[in-house]
């Protein structure tokens, strides 16, 4: 059996940060059995699509990416994700000059469209850089920046440090 | 840090971590590239038989028939009846078969070998489910389950397609369907044969799909194929998906365009079930026969 390199540091990697994965995974789906699903899924098609791993791309953001697919995989199949259209996303948006003020924070993080939750997640739960959360969302860095930037705005928190 | 994030951050590092999270990880591990052997092919030793309870029940789902009948179509329609329902429920061992039945069709010959066929196959598979428990019984051990079902693809003045669908489960589930795609006017059955005008379509489609598996792959690292050129060069050369059948599969859906389908494990590891694809008109309307059905 040819059983290389990058087969072990996967496993060393997955089994080390598996508590990561799941509260990723539950962060979306909100359900400790589906979490559960979803990193079994995850891991199972990360092992069989490791030989796909560049050698200079990091294990982090690849596998990050997988279980962050999966679990939007699951949301579209149980058409349970609350879409939020612009007219919302407005609502909130303007709510920055008007005198709400405390919307329950964890609500609000909630309410956010899945993408900007994600990044919100990503960064400052999962404490990912910037450059490793673009490889996640497949998306490139400036819109990262910019959709991190949006979702600070939207929760209504003051970005104050350095990325 | 603005202090609500952290606030945040503290709420999500507190997520209460499932005690079989390490369990589940493990044996995902373990059960990596393993490719599920078909269900049947295990389980065969025994002794001592014992009896089979099961019930018949007529039925004829009044809701789903109504609900079909109120389809405003030209001309004739046709309606799905499940007519039989057969139930078996005995400790490890449970079956349930629905066997659907057409009518309505002017053709009652057609209509007749139509419905003869969906239940001998579904009694086909009742006889080898029994005879499989009498021999999982003599081991003494094992547990089976059959489920059958059928779902109207598309109803409309021209096209009726049906796909019937088997899950076998033991071990793990096993998935597959069949399906029928007739033109109601002429009251026949089409087939890919009958589409085309020579048997390039095989190649056409086969190519069509494969690129669709290496974009699916390329876009989302979570779906896999068995496709070659796509960065799984471990699996051996005979694996890779090569061509469909010349009678793969297939329906034409409510936007009248062609969709293949494969049963679980036939071009893609388990999770991603009995997949389907569905080919742009554009890229076949040259090798059509005409574009009455497919447009």
């Amino acid at each position: 059996m040819r059983k290389n390199k990058s087969e072990d540091k996967v496993i060393a990697f997955i089994i080390e940060n598996q508590e990561n994965f799941y509260r990723l995974a539950f962060s979306y789906v909100k359900n400790a059995a589906d979490a559960l699903d979803i990193v079994q899924e995850s891991i199972e098609k990360a092992i069989l699509k490791k030989d796909l791993l560049r050698d200079n791309q990091s294990v982090k953001s690849w596998f990050y990416r997988i279980v962050v697919n999966s679990s939007l995989d699951f949301l579209r199949k149980n058409k349970r994700m609350s879409l939020v259209d612009e007219d919302t996303l407005e609502y909130y948006r303007s709510g920055q000059n008007d005198s709400y003020q405390d919307i329950d924070l964890r609500r609000s993080l909630e309410q956010l469209p899945i993408k900007f939750k994600s990044v919100i997640i990503l960064r400052f739960f999962e404490d990912l850089k910037i450059d490793e959360i673009a490889e996640v969302l497949n998306e490139n860095k400036n819109t990262i920046k910019t959709r991190l930037y949006k979702a600070l705005e939207l929760l209504r928190v003051e970005m104050n440090e350095e990325h | 840090m603005d202090k609500k994030l952290e606030e945040l951050k503290r709420e999500y590092k507190n997520t209460p971590i499932p005690k079989d999270l390490n369990k589940v990880v493990q044996k995902a591990i373990k059960q990596k590239e393993k490719k599920p052997l078909r269900p049947n092919s295990k389980w065969i030793i025994g002794l001592a038989a014992a009896v089979v309870i099961f019930m018949v029940s007529i039925n004829t789902s009044p809701a789903f028939a109504k609900s079909l009948s109120k389809i405003p179509v030209v001309g004739s329609f046709i309606e799905v009846l499940t007519v039989l329902e057969i139930h078996v429920n005995e400790n490890n061992y449970d079956a349930d078969i629905k066997i659907p039945q057409v009518n309505n069709f002017e053709n009652k010959e057609f209509e007749n070998s139509l419905n003869q066929k969906y239940l001998d196959e579904n009694q086909k598979l009742y006889e080898s489910f029994t005879k499989e428990i009498e021999e999982m019984k003599k081991d003494g051990d094992g547990h089976l389950r059959i489920d059958t079902n059928y779902e109207v693809m598309t109803n409309d003045d021209l096209i009726f397609s049906i796909k019937r669908t088997v899950v076998e489960t033991q071990a793990s589930a096993y998935t597959t369907n069949k399906f029928d795609t007739i033109d109601k006017q002429k009251q026949i059955m089409l087939t890919l044969p009958i589409l085309f005008k020579s048997d390039q379509y095989i190649e056409t489609i086969s190519e069509i799909i494969k690129k669709q598996m290496r974009e699916q792959m390329e876009n989302n690292p979570g779906n896999v194929y068995w496709v070659s050129d796509a960065g799984i060069e471990k699996l051996p050369e005979d694996d890779f998906f090569d061509q469909i059948d010349a009678d793969q599969n297939f329906y034409i859906n409510e936007n009248h365009k062609l969709v293949i389908a494969f049963n679980e494990y036939e071009v893609a590891p388990g999770y991603m079930g009995a997949v389907e694809f569905v080919i742009p008109t554009k890229k076949i309307e040259n090798i059509l026969v005409g574009n009455k059905y497919i447009h």
